[in-house]
């Protein structure tokens, strides 16, 4: 059996052993704050608006979700990253990428729902279809490809799918605060529910653009 | 002194009290009928003993304590009982109420017979309980409950509180001026019963005729008392704001002022406990501001207890045409009611009548968050936020955001430039929440 | 040979993840009755919390681990009780539908209101407040502290500022009657038809004097149906709604013409 290695790809995965030769600590830090504040996955990349307007009612079950989001993002993107370097790339299959990539994702998913379903489940009931609709969430598979695109070396890809689950968390919370104090004023009547929900994403995000330029990415 | 320590909050509304300052107290002449209620105090209200029909004379006993926070209540007038059924209150409640049909004749004059110095405090205390005496600056707390505080609990400082802060009110500010040896006597008194080593005698700098006065009936008084004299801000003569300014101690949560080894009394009180102890005198009668815009001639009255509202009007030259609300008590702080025929309580230190030029009727707006009222409430609680929880019934984020420190006294509303109704929602919710926290421990027990 | 490669590949990838899902859910299985699902079902799902538990699948855990009695969903009714009840196969008595009445009529054309309530519009707070500028104290305030409460909008505040139970949609989950601060809002039989709308205890001329229907206990009702069904209760006429009552008479004898006649029944729709 013949099989291609590709040479656009050279780092072998070995690389795993060698951590932070070639990148400092502080660009670690750049990386998560990059991913946090200035290209923030919901406010900025409009990536996994779904949950975010979804689950974003009250701040503890956004917090669940922010969470069980930081799990599947940070495993997925290391599993990943691995499963790309080690199986994908040496067989020439990278066409496959996203099949594979959603299928690891949605292994996570369903793990963290069996575990959530024994340890916490009245969080699992609060979080209901969005807690399966993390597969389809855009931002964990977002994050994967584009640990692909920028060519991220394996810590790297943990510390940013790290990074862009936070950033994604402390949208959430952030928004269902507002959300928590919105539903306790009164608006008026054509604005009331989504409608205010909406705006006030839009202005969430448009102070998020206050922090561009923080880092260089 | 001058007091060293200063509150958190508080507001300085208009104080409005050059119209009664200088009004000397003057006696009501005895009014046809008494509607004297047995729920003037807080706690288990007072058991009827005298019956429809009887004859009572004045100072004679017509309730006996339903408890053991309660009180006695007697006859301020002998008359004929003529009715005993529930009927309104002057806090807008009903309650069941003595109505005595007076016929002229006033309280006997016992004379003073005791000296108090040889009497011992558990005699001194019961002579408190039996003349009926109860917190006279508003709250209505058993004075004799108050004066046995559980073992364990020292009190080492005594406030009398002359601070009179509400508005308009000038009851208190009157009796210090007229009466300071009662009142110095009676202080002297409470302070023996309760073995505090220290005294304190705390008045607003807005009465200097008042501080003068006490200052002259204090002369030659020990080393553990003293004059504090306070800067002029309400809520200063609330329990709690009073013993900070004073002692600089704060109360906690939920605590009472025995916890800091303080207790505060009034002045009208203090000379309620004075006549109770040295001449077995009941409290019959009270002194009575009735003023506002809409009284002709506002004055200090001192009127029998239960004397109905009407009559207080009546003696002060009656209402103007543009009288929209009655308030009984202070502005900040009192009850509107809706009737006139209500008796006087023994905590009622005024009447107001309030004009249209004085009451706009405000529409209520949704809370614009500028927290005036967080920088106001005294307590340091967030009015805003918890008005707006209590308005979505979330009385669970209300319990947490301590509703129940809520004191009620107004300056968060009078802060609010939305107009909000504030202290109506903290009074709602503490309520509810005091209903809640008594299932939830009931359902403990279970 | 090209095209098994990515079949094995993914097929592979497939079944690694399987094995790892099938080793999670042995670690993390929750026992769980099969039965409590098919039973929430069967209850209304309004959650309305009459049985006394925190929602209906609360109240369904409860009947199968602690044998809670099947009858106490309200909402529910008859149909309810007897579905849960086969389902458990358990006997149960479904007592009658109960329907909430709001035992007042005096709406502004009848009862006098004559101060302003300028406060909160909640019943609660203005019966704290002094009773809201209601001359009657027993009597409906109508500031819809109940309305709010309702799970199903079954109460409707009319112009008149009175609170009006609409029998056909009241689901019977006493909500209301805990909420009014006056307990003016009793359950009645749907069976019953005969109703006294009042609720004050205070004497004849005092009511007389303040609403226009109220009940001035002149024992009219109670002399006519001889005691059986209207009793006199301190001051005021109050149906005993375990006796049967059809008297026409007595609605129309009834000078303040307090009691009423009034369908609680469902209507049968055609």
């Amino acid at each position: 059996m013949r099989v291609s290695f590709s040479s656009s790809f050279r780092v072998p995965f070995w690389y795993v052993l060698q951590p932070f030769s070639d990148a400092t600590i502080m660009q670690y830090v750049l990386l998560i704050i990059g991913a946090v504040l200035v290209n923030n996955f919901v406010l900025t990349r409009f990536l996994g608006i779904c949950p975010f307007l979804g689950v974003s009612k009250d701040i503890p079950t956004a917090g669940g979700m922010g969470l069980a989001v930081l799990f599947v993002m940070t495993c997925a993107s290391a599993v990943t990253w691995l499963l790309r370097a080690t199986v994908l790339e040496p067989l020439g299959l990278q066409y496959l990428q996203t099949i594979a990539f959603i299928l690891v994702i949605a292994t996570f998913v369903q793990f963290v729902e069996i575990a959530l379903r024994k340890s916490a489940p009245a969080l699992h009931k609060a979080l209901g279809i969005y807690l399966p609709l993390i597969t389809t969430n855009c931002a964990v598979l977002g994050v994967a490809v584009l640990n692909v695109q920028k060519k991220f070396s394996f810590f790297q890809s943990v510390t940013f799918g790290f990074g862009a689950a936070l950033g994604f968390a402390l949208a959430l919370l952030i928004f269902a605060g507002m959300r928590e104090r919105i539903e306790r004023a009164h608006p008026p009547d054509a604005f009331r529910g989504v409608a205010i929900a909406l705006v006030t994403a839009g202005l969430l995000s448009l102070a998020f653009m206050g922090f561009a330029g923080l880092v260089k990415m | 002194m001058r007091a060293m320590f200063r509150n958190r909050g508080g507001v300085h509304p208009a104080y409005r009290k050059w119209g009664t300052a200088g009004a000397p107290i003057e006696a009501l002449p005895l009014p046809k009928t008494l509607s004297i209620s047995l729920a003037q105090h807080i706690g288990v209200p007072s058991k009827p003993i005298a019956q429809k029909g009887q004859k009572v004379h004045a100072g004679e006993r017509i309730a006996e304590p339903g408890g053991y926070v309660s009180s006695a209540v007697h006859a301020p007038a002998s008359g004929v009982v003529k009715a005993i059924e529930e009927r309104p209150a002057v806090n807008g409640k009903y309650a069941l109420t003595v109505v005595i049909e007076t016929d002229g004749a006033m309280e006997d004059h016992r004379p003073d017979e005791a000296d108090w110095t040889r009497l011992h405090p558990k005699e001194m205390v019961d002579r408190v309980a039996q003349a009926g005496v109860i917190g006279m600056g508003g709250a209505g707390f058993p004075t004799h409950v108050k004066l046995t505080p559980p073992p364990g609990k020292t009190i080492d400082t005594l406030i009398l509180n002359g601070a009179e802060c509400e508005p308009y009110l000038t009851a208190d500010h009157r009796l210090m001026v007229e009466d300071a040896a009662r009142v110095w006597e009676g202080a002297c008194i409470l302070r023996k019963i309760l073995g505090a080593s220290h005294l304190r005698v705390a008045i607003e700098d807005n009465k200097p005729d008042a501080i003068r006065a006490m200052e002259a009936a204090m002369k030659g008084a020990d080393d553990g008392v003293a004059l504090v004299i306070l800067k002029t801000e309400y809520p200063q003569g609330a329990e709690k704001q009073l013993i900070y300014s004073v002692l600089g101690r704060q109360v906690p949560s939920g605590g009472l002022p025995m916890d800091v080894g303080a207790l505060v009394e009034n002045v009208a009180t203090a000379v309620a406990v004075r006549e109770a102890v040295v001449a077995q005198r009941p409290l019959l009668r009270r002194v009575t501001t009735v003023t506002g815009p809409g009284i002709r001639r506002p004055r200090n009255v001192l009127a029998p207890v239960g004397t109905p509202l009407q009559d207080l009007v009546d003696f002060c030259g009656g209402l103007t045409e543009d009288t929209v609300k009655i308030v009984v008590g202070g502005p900040m702080m009192g009850v509107a009611v809706a009737t006139l025929e209500a008796g006087t309580a023994k905590t009622t230190s005024g009447l107001l009548a309030l004009t249209r030029r004085v009451v706009p009727q405000y529409q209520s707006m949704p809370c614009i968050g500028c927290g005036r009222c967080v920088g106001a409430c005294p307590m340091g609680l967030m009015p805003c936020t918890l008005s707006e929880h209590l308005e979505a019934e979330d009385y669970e984020a209300a319990e947490e955001l301590n509703v129940l420190d809520c004191i009620e006294c107004g300056c968060c509303a009078y802060e609010c430039p939305a107009a909000r109704p504030l202290v109506q929602h903290m009074k709602q919710g503490k309520a509810r929440v005091a209903t809640l926290r008594r299932q939830r421990e009931s359902q403990a027990v279970k | 040979m090209g095209l098994w490669i990515p079949i094995l590949v993914i097929g592979g990838t497939g079944i690694v993840c399987g094995a790892v899902l099938a080793a999670a859910s042995r670690f993390f299985a929750v026992h769980e009755d099969p039965r409590l699902e098919a039973l929430a079902e069967l209850l209304p799902g309004i959650n309305c919390g009459a049985c006394g538990f925190a929602g209906c699948s609360e109240y369904a855990r409860a009947m199968l681990e602690k044998g809670i009695p099947v009858n106490l969903c309200k909402p529910g009714g008859h149909e309810t009780v007897s579905r849960v009840a086969s389902f458990l196969g358990v006997e149960a008595v479904a007592g009658e539908r109960q329907v909430a009445l709001v035992l007042c009529k005096g709406d502004d054309a009848a009862a006098s209101r004559s101060t302003l309530y300028n406060g909160l519009a909640d019943c609660a707070a203005a019966e704290l407040a002094g009773g809201g500028g209601k001359d009657c104290r027993f009597g409906c305030l109508g500031l819809g502290t109940c309305a709010r409460v309702c799970p199903v909008g079954a109460i409707e505040i009319t112009a008149g500022r009175l609170a009006v139970v609409h029998p056909e949609l009241c689901i019977g989950c006493r909500q209301c009657v805990a909420a009014c601060p006056r307990r003016l809002i009793k359950m009645a039989p749907e069976s019953s038809l005969i109703h006294v709308l009042c609720n004050s205890h205070d004497r004849g001329p005092l009511v007389r004097k303040v609403c226009r229907v109220g009940c001035i206990a002149c024992t009219v009702c109670v002399k006519l149906v001889n005691e059986k069904g209207i009793r006199m209760k301190n001051n005021l006429a109050v149906v005993d709604y375990e006796v049967p009552l059809d008297n026409d008479e007595v609605v129309s004898r009834c000078p303040q013409h307090t009691i009423e006649r009034r369908r609680l029944k469902k209507t049968v729709e055609v």
